[in-house]
């Protein structure tokens, strides 16, 4: 699909709440585009709950689901089951979950759903924090960045761990798609949305760069730039993972990564040291996710 | 007793000129209280916060409905929100505003202060933000604290969030927004049409809330019922959309946040609904002809 | 022809899912429960029960499972004990709040610490306040009932809230003992297809369910979750009574009165203690004493005017409770007081025993009764909360 072939139509409907130039709330948006009418959303505890979802207003045309934070996939996968039974298979039944309750609090119903291979899309819009109770470190917080939980102080400034690799975990689980994309590389992007919507009967999963310019300390304008950047510098590699066979979709372009954190107040107090940190992490990062296609060639 | 409703937007600091007017006050032998009202909007969405002071203890926890005070961080909260609401009549307005007070409708008639808070705030920060230096004019217009506790106030509470220096520099913006407000009575033309919220009762409510698209007297609620939130009073920059120069990429459409560019039948090419444009500016940074530029 | 065979509690646990024909069954195994899910999964395998079967990872996500399934529109199962029940603590607020009619079987097993795992009834009392209603067994025939039973109670359109079916741990989960199996079309009859009109996920018919929901609407919510549980005593009456008219046993409501006429003082029970007490009640009226015994089989809704009623009817009575709140006595005994406070001044003792599965003798029902009579007698409570058979502790 290409992006004018895209519906003019939203599911995902204008007077959402969510910040201005919010990058969870384009990726929804486009990704709502792609799977259509005949999906059943599920929502966990995050900002688009509240963004989209405060009573009695809703922004989406499709039925909504909400239960609790950290059971978005099993909850997706009830759905899924239920439907089953109804003879609806045919319908998406897709979960929209942020990194924090992906990656930290979610990772068991995830890893639990993936095992069973439930009939699922389970899409984690990556913006690498707790945001919605205010900028607090997860697991797929990267190196070095300032949260409120990993404030810069005079002992210890941002988070000292690196980013939590949740692709490379859904791959450890052999499941049937496992996908990374970012918003920067619209035909990929189309690509990916679009295979996990007609690879029916599996489980499928989706991890998303969604740039949040309050968290990032950023300028509200530069979602789409940022979200080109990440994958130029090797910190985010676009892949695909697909029967037991990995391609990576685009050979990273190794610019610096100071290019990428100079745009993020969030990285502002990064050392010099610091930087080479996060540069060779750059560097492991694009050499190992390499291996790893090689070896599932 | 007084009380003091601060009217601002997500980000704008609200919450901490609410809590540095208490601080202030309490440096000068007071019991004061600060407390937000966070509704579910974020960054740029109006929200409310609440200071009351007094010699005693004070006991009651509701929030503030009838101020003897409102300040407003955000001239342009006052087109479409009735920040004068319930507000005593013998109370006061102090508004960032670089009209006169005669020049403002408010909707009633009070007595009222303005001072151009961005200006003082571009001056002296060199960022249009404005909650220290309306502390400043709120100190000069009431006379109920003095600048120097408002300047201790600002550099207790906004110290520990955003290091010293900086809160020095908001002590010196309110200290400059001191000396520059205006006092008279604001016009009461305008009329603010009456907020409109569905409120079933318990039997009308759906059972456990599961709701389908339903038209209420209020407007719409359930499945795609957002579109009733206007979503463009958010906006201090705005799209000029060049349709000459554009090439009908359709960048700025896939990549709005908000759903605001639509695409049209050509020869037209696309259209921004102004009533979502939250002004984020994303469409102005990936348009590859130049065709759009965000303006105030 | 309804068959009689020789069977566990939990075995009747999970065949009153078949006989529901549950739709979706999400289980985790704990122990004393994992008999259940294990013949669930038989029934599934064998092709005698037509269902998804999820073995998830967890209780939270087996409730959680419940929840979505149940939201999308098909009627769902599972059932657990002790831990498992803690771990779904939360997600069973949700099952009640947006009144999903979940059933579910909860073998009582102490919590932790220190674990153990057998019978008390600290880990469903602990849930009493989420929504659900909950309803405890005397035997594995009343076990197989009522799972029948609680679905029908549960999708009442007037009532539409979960429901925990309460069966003690190893005393009913892990004992034999005669079941008759009513025919499946006669439970066809007694319970058809759950059909959602109040919550369900379906594209062409879309709804939103489970919202973030600001102070203007949660209270009016919680009030629509009271009436419920108040509407759910009358349903349980009508469902009663239409179980027995159809299958011939008649368990009496909420609660059943056992050799109450003209009875001086009572014993409120809960679970198996109930059976032992019958016998301690015939020989008590053997001996010339004038008691009675108040099985509660549904302690929420709490049976508030049947408590009163009982009494108006005794001079004293006496409540034993399998669970401690602390500082204040068991649950069952508070809410009897709080029930009577203004409506009754009898004397009302509360009684502790059998905790973390010690077993509940005759001479400490016996007990329980002596106490109680003498507190008929001198019209006064000596003391109010006994510890039965507690080391170290006058009883």
């Amino acid at each position: 699909m290409k992006m004018k072939d895209l519906p003019e139509e939203d599911w995902f409907v204008n007077g959402h709440t969510a910040c201005p130039g919010c990058g969870g709330a384009t990726v929804v948006k486009i990704a709502m585009k792609v799977f259509g009418p005949d999906t059943i959303t599920y929502f966990p505890a995050n900002c688009l709950l509240v963004f989209g979802g405060t009573y009695p207003l809703n922004s989406f045309k499709v039925p909504y689901l909400h239960v609790l934070f950290e059971n978005s996939a099993i909850c997706a996968a009830g759905i899924s089951r239920a439907l089953k039974r109804l003879g609806k298979t045919d319908t998406s039944v897709v979960a929209f979950a942020g990194d924090g309750g992906t990656a930290d609090i979610g990772i068991q119903a995830l890893s639990g759903a993936a095992e069973r291979n439930e009939d699922i899309i389970y899409v984690c819009y990556d913006n690498e924090a707790y945001m919605n109770t205010g900028i607090q470190r997860s697991g797929a917080t990267p190196f070095g960045a300032w949260t409120t939980t990993t404030p810069v102080g005079s002992v210890e400034a941002g988070k000292g761990e690196y980013k939590k690799d949740i692709p490379r975990i859904m791959m450890a689980h052999d499941a049937p798609y496992v996908a990374t994309a970012t918003l920067g590389f619209i035909p990929d992007l189309l690509k990916k949305l679009e295979k996990a919507k007609n690879k029916k009967g599996c489980f499928r999963y989706l991890q998303i760069y969604a740039p949040c310019p309050p968290g990032w300390r950023m300028d509200a304008s530069l979602g789409a730039k940022i979200s080109k950047m990440v994958v130029d510098t090797g910190l985010w590699t676009l892949y695909e993972f697909e029967d037991g066979k990995m391609t990576i979709n685009k050979k990273p372009k190794m610019t610096p990564v100071e290019e990428y954190t100079k745009l993020q107040g969030r990285f502002r107090h990064l050392t010099k040291e610091n930087l080479a940190a996060l540069q060779k992490y750059a560097e492991d990062k694009w050499r190992k996710d390499q291996a790893l296609a090689e070896a599932y060639s | 007793m007084y009380e003091v409703r601060f009217h601002g937007r997500g980000g704008q600091g609200a919450v901490m000129a609410a809590q540095a007017l208490a601080d202030a006050a309490f440096v000068e032998g007071n019991y004061a209280v600060a407390f937000p009202w966070f509704g579910a909007e974020r960054r740029g969405a109006p929200v409310l916060a609440f200071t009351r002071v007094d010699e005693n203890k004070i006991n009651i926890k509701t929030r503030v409905y009838n101020p003897d005070y409102i300040v407003v961080l955000d001239e342009k909260l006052m087109d479409f929100v009735n920040v004068a609401e319930g507000l005593s009549p013998d109370g006061m307005a102090i508004l960032n505003s670089p009209l006169d007070p005669e020049e403002v409708d408010l909707g009633m008639s009070v007595k009222t202060a303005t001072v151009d808070a961005t200006t003082v705030a571009l001056e002296v920060l060199g960022a249009p933000i404005t909650n220290s230096a309306i502390l400043g004019a709120f100190a000069s217009a009431t006379g109920l604290v003095s600048i120097d506790s408002v300047k201790q106030g600002i550099l207790d509470i906004f110290g520990p969030r955003i290091g010293d220096k900086l809160a020095e520099k908001n002590a010196r913006a309110a200290a400059a927004a001191h000396d520059r407000i205006k006092i008279g009575k604001c016009k009461a033309e305008r009329t603010y049409p009456e907020a409109k919220k569905w409120l079933p009762t318990y039997q009308e409510m759906p059972l456990s809330l599961a709701t389908k698209p339903t038209k209420t007297d209020s407007g719409l609620v359930g499945p795609g019922s957002s579109v009733e939130n206007k979503t463009g009073s958010w906006r201090t920059f705005t799209p000029k959309y060049d349709e000459e120069a554009c090439t009908n990429c359709l960048m700025c459409w896939f990549y709005c946040p908000d759903a605001a560019i639509k695409r049209l039948e050509p020869p037209k090419k696309v259209g921004f609904d102004m009533d979502y444009c939250k002004g984020c500016g994303i469409c102005e940074e990936v348009c590859p002809a130049d065709a759009i530029e965000m303006v105030r | 022809m309804a068959e009689r065979r020789i069977v566990t509690g939990n075995y009747a646990a999970a065949y009153g899912a078949l006989l529901s024909r549950v739709e979706v069954i999400a289980a985790y195994p704990i122990t004393p429960q994992t008999f259940i899910v294990e013949h669930v999964s038989e029934f599934v395998n064998d092709g005698k029960l037509d269902a998804e079967y999820m073995p998830v990872e967890s209780e939270h996500s087996a409730m959680s499972a419940c929840v979505a399934a149940t939201a999308t529109g098909v009627r769902s199962y599972t059932a657990t004990s002790s831990q498992g029940l803690a771990l779904m603590h939360e997600v069973l607020y949700v099952a009640a709040g947006l009144h999903l009619p979940i059933v579910m079987p909860v073998v009582n097993r102490t919590i932790a610490a220190p674990i153990g795992i057998w019978c008390e009834h600290n880990d469903t009392m602990a849930e009493r306040d989420s929504g659900w209603l909950q309803c405890f067994c005397e035997n594995n025939q009343e076990v197989l009932d009522m799972v029948v039973q609680a679905y029908k109670v549960a999708e009442n359109t007037k009532v539409l809230l979960p429901v925990m079916v309460n069966l003690d741990a190893f005393i009913l989960s892990h004992t034999v003992e005669p079941v008759e199996f009513p025919d499946q079309k006669d439970v066809d009859e007694f319970l058809p297809r759950y059909d959602p009109k109040h919550a369900y996920l379906r594209p062409k018919d879309p709804m939103v369910v489970g919202s973030f929901a600001s102070p203007e609407y949660i209270q009016e919510f919680r009030y629509q979750t009271e009436e419920s549980t108040q509407n759910a005593k009358e349903v349980i009456r009508q469902v009663n009574d239409e179980f027995a008219e159809k299958f011939g046993r008649d368990y009496g409501g909420a609660v059943e009165e056992y050799r109450m006429d003209d009875a001086e003082v009572a014993l409120i029970t809960l679970g198996t203690v109930s059976a032992t007490t019958r016998d301690v009640v015939d020989e008590l009226r053997d001996e010339g004493k004038s008691v009675g015994l108040v099985k509660m089989r549904w302690f929420r809704p709490y049976p508030t005017e049947i408590i009163r009623d009982i009494a108006s009817r005794v001079k004293a009575l006496g409540v034993y409770d399998r669970a401690m709140s602390f500082g204040t006595g068991g649950p069952s005994y508070m809410d009897t007081k709080s029930a009577l406070y203004g409506h009754s001044t009898i004397p009302v003792l509360g009684f502790l025993a059998g905790l973390g599965g010690r077993d509940v003798m005759v001479k400490d029902i016996r007990l329980m009764f002596e106490r109680t009579l003498e507190a008929a007698k001198k019209d006064r409570v000596e003391k109010e909360v006994t510890w039965i058979g507690t080391r170290g502790v006058q009883p």
